[in-house]
């Protein structure tokens, strides 16, 4: 696959602590572009909802970061291929619904890209607070590892 | 016997909108309406520098993007005096319009829809008649028998395998929903038709703005530069491609929208009658053709109307002290002079001092104060802002533009002016006003394209951008009309620097809670007497407060953890 055509995709409000980690993830990742296929574009979303939509239209695979609120313990890392809103982990932060939303819309219009998600468990939000917890940066080696090498598994099939 | 009904989140998307609704025989018989979170942007922005402010309180809302930076770059300009070029307000006009039509479009098919269509009913939808319907309403070219067929399978398919997914929220098979099948499928394609469309649109933000939600602003004109053959500038291809988008929007809200409106209206002509509230309503006007300060040559024109008087129509002075003011009697706030007190914005504070129940609650003291909104009155009077109170006082004054699409409307449905003032009034007024904003759009493109061919290409006027012209003590009003309703911003300036800042947005005229006499805001008075079917599946208080288009992160979901409205009832 070209790596034009593969984007990862940091998501996460970064004024809540922990809840932003999809976009600490994707400022490392930028910071760290010679790491990755050269072409691979690295961005952040934010909490966009439908403001992502020419982003998933526009690139066949995405590959997500995102914290999830599932109960087990911070810094659990999981990598999903859901196919429909509901196969996403529980309470996907405060951003999902609109995320959610884009996700069926698309589904339904034949035009969802191929989707792989790392979604990482988070304890709590910290709402006004930038930055990590502990618990937290010390798994972004790993998961930066795990997105590097995804990448170049995707690029050189 | 009475029961008491709590719909918290009752938007899809942004902010904290809570109801709670008593019942008594089928009916609403009281109402209160609560913002639940603070958005204390005005103590954010306090001691910067002026010129700054428009990029922060741009981001209350990333649905309604632009409006706030918008009023702040022109409250700054009205403090310093400044005129911006004729090019700057074409291009401020073509933006918002293409807001508009991106947030109106939206609002009706992924906010409001839902309320009205049944996705469920749509599987049973025979697309041969669908695509009969279809072609009867529009020249719409995605309407053959096959396209329905098609898309009836993918959502059937989607169904079937237990993912509602998106429309897992409906109340679907209620009685209160009334279209046959075959509007319910036309009505699904148009939802899934417009998240694509949606993505175009906002590509003439990220043009002349550099991005999109949150574009950028300039104190004194616009950020950006015209440069026919320059790669890096506004050049010939990028205006050629906002053209494009603008024809194609025009398209899509004249041969899409308009006629969904027109074709599900039929079937809930009841709500003609339901919802509609104050009977007040108010505009700043906006889309300026000679400059922000001739108010006479605004597209949208300014005023007031009282207890649904269309025979007159009064003005509003957003500068007089006695005209606008916010009371906290209600609200989680203190003022220095007193709870009973109604501050001007020029002179307003944002003291927040919570006094409600600690959460989790289940229900909030109604009886005392219960809302992060504050309640603004004009005069003393309750306003209602947004499409429908823009239409009604362009129709009031006159205006033949309006006068034609009102007319024209209540004539297809056959229902008197009197219909205008209810739920279905407010839906359809946001739909017809769009229509005159797509017209609008192409002419500012057209006057830019003329301004650029004749050699004008001034964007900004920078001679008092340095702080050391402005005057050591300034204020000034930055009045829009955002896509749902009157919006100013009031700043104080001293020193350079922000001294005050009061931000008085739509929703917080329309969903505040009652004010220092105990009199209702919109949302509270539209929602009185709504019928109820079922208190457990209260679809229609969703549709009247839909129906105003509330974006609570602007005014200070309801969802769980799975995603679903919670609502309560409990038999009083």
């Amino acid at each position: 696959m070209p790596p034009e055509r593969l984007l990862i995709l940091g998501l996460g409000n970064l004024l809540m602590g922990d809840e932003g980690l999809g976009i600490h993830v994707a400022r490392r990742l930028a910071e760290r572009a010679e790491f990755l296929p050269p072409g691979v574009t690295v961005e952040e979303g934010g909490t966009a909802g439908f403001q992502l939509t020419c982003f998933f239209t526009h690139y066949p695979t995405v590959i997500l970061t995102d914290a999830t609120l599932d109960g087990q313990p911070p810094g659990t890392i999981q990598l999903l291929q859901p196919r429909f809103s509901s196969e996403f982990p529980r309470a996907l932060s405060t951003h999902d619904i609109g995320l959610k939303d884009l996700v069926d819309g698309l589904t339904l219009l034949g035009q969802m890209p191929e989707l792989y998600l790392f979604a990482v468990s988070i304890n709590d939000l910290q709402p006004m607070h930038i930055g990590l917890s502990p618990e937290i940066e010390a798994v972004l080696p790993a998961l930066e590892a795990k997105i590097i090498t995804l990448a170049h598994q995707l690029v050189n099939r | 016997m009475a029961q008491r009904i709590v719909i918290d989140p009752i938007t899809r998307i942004e902010g904290h909108l809570r109801i709670e609704a008593e019942i008594k025989n089928g009916k609403v018989t009281d109402v209160y309406s609560s913002g639940t979170m603070v958005r204390g942007i005005e103590t954010i922005v306090k001691g910067r520098d002026p010129r700054d402010v428009w990029a922060f309180v741009g981001r209350v809302c990333g649905v309604c993007t632009t409006v706030h930076s918008l009023a702040s770059v022109r409250a700054v300009e009205d403090a310093l005096d400044i005129h911006i070029p004729a090019n700057a307000e074409l291009v401020r006009n073509i933006m918002f319009a293409t807001q508009y039509m991106h947030d109106h479009v939206v609002h009706f098919y992924h906010l409001h829809a839902l309320d009205w269509v049944d996705v469920v009913s749509a599987l049973k939808a025979d697309p041969k008649k669908t695509s009969e319907i279809a072609q009867s309403i529009s020249h719409w070219p995605k309407s053959s028998p096959g396209y329905f067929s098609d898309l009836q399978k993918r959502l059937t398919t989607f169904v079937e395998s237990g993912q509602l997914g998106i429309f897992a929220n409906g109340y679907w098979g209620h009685p209160a929903y009334k279209l046959p099948p075959e509007v319910n499928l036309i009505g699904v394609a148009h939802y899934l038709e417009a998240l694509e469309w949606q993505k175009e649109i906002v590509k003439v933000h990220t043009i002349f703005g550099g991005k999109n939600p949150h574009p950028n602003y300039l104190v004194g004109g616009m950020a950006c530069s015209i440069g026919i053959d320059d790669a890096s500038a506004i050049n010939a291809e990028r205006l050629a491609l906002v053209g494009q988008l603008l024809r194609d929007a025009e398209t899509f809200v004249q041969q899409v929208y308009v006629p969904d409106l027109l074709a599900v209206a039929p079937f809930y002509l009841d709500w003609g009658a339901i919802g509609g509230g104050l009977g007040n309503f108010m505009a700043y006007g906006d889309l300026p053709t000679n400059g922000i300060n001739d108010r006479t040559q605004l597209k949208f024109p300014a005023g007031v109307i009282l207890d649904k008087d269309l025979s007159r129509v009064m003005e509003v002075d957003p500068r007089n002290d006695d005209e606008i003011r916010e009371y906290i009697s209600r609200s989680w706030y203190e003022y220095s002079v007193g709870d009973q007190e109604g501050l001007h914005p020029w002179k307003g504070e944002t003291n927040i001092k919570y006094s409600g129940p600690k959460p989790p609650y289940e229900y909030l003291e109604v009886e005392k104060k219960y809302s992060f909104l504050k309640t603004p009155r004009w005069k003393g009077h309750a306003m209602e802002v947004g499409p429908l109170a823009r239409v009604l006082i362009g129709y009031a004054l006159g205006r033949e533009d309006f006068k034609e699409i009102v007319d024209s409307t209540l004539a297809k449905l056959n229902v008197p002016a009197a219909a205008l003032f209810s739920t279905l009034g407010r839906t359809a007024a946001r739909g017809l006003e769009s229509l005159l904003v797509a017209q609008w759009a192409l002419e500012f493109y057209d006057q830019l394209i003329s301004n650029i061919r004749n050699g004008d290409r001034r964007m900004a006027d920078t001679s008092r951008f340095d702080p050391k012209n402005w005057p050591k003590q300034a204020q000034g009003v930055g009045m829009t009309e955002a896509p749902r309703g009157a919006l100013a911003h009031w700043i104080v300036i001293e020193d350079q620097k922000v001294k005050n800042y009061q931000m008085v947005v739509p929703t917080t005229w329309n969903a505040s809670p009652r004010d220092h006499n105990g009199k209702m805001s919109a949302y509270e008075a539209s929602l009185m007497d709504t019928p109820i079917a079922d208190p457990h599946q209260p679809v229609e208080i969703l549709r009247t407060v839909h129906s105003f288009d509330p974006c609570l992160a602007c005014a200070v979901h309801l969802y769980d953890q799975e995603g679903k409205h919670v609502s309560k009832v409990k038999v009083l």
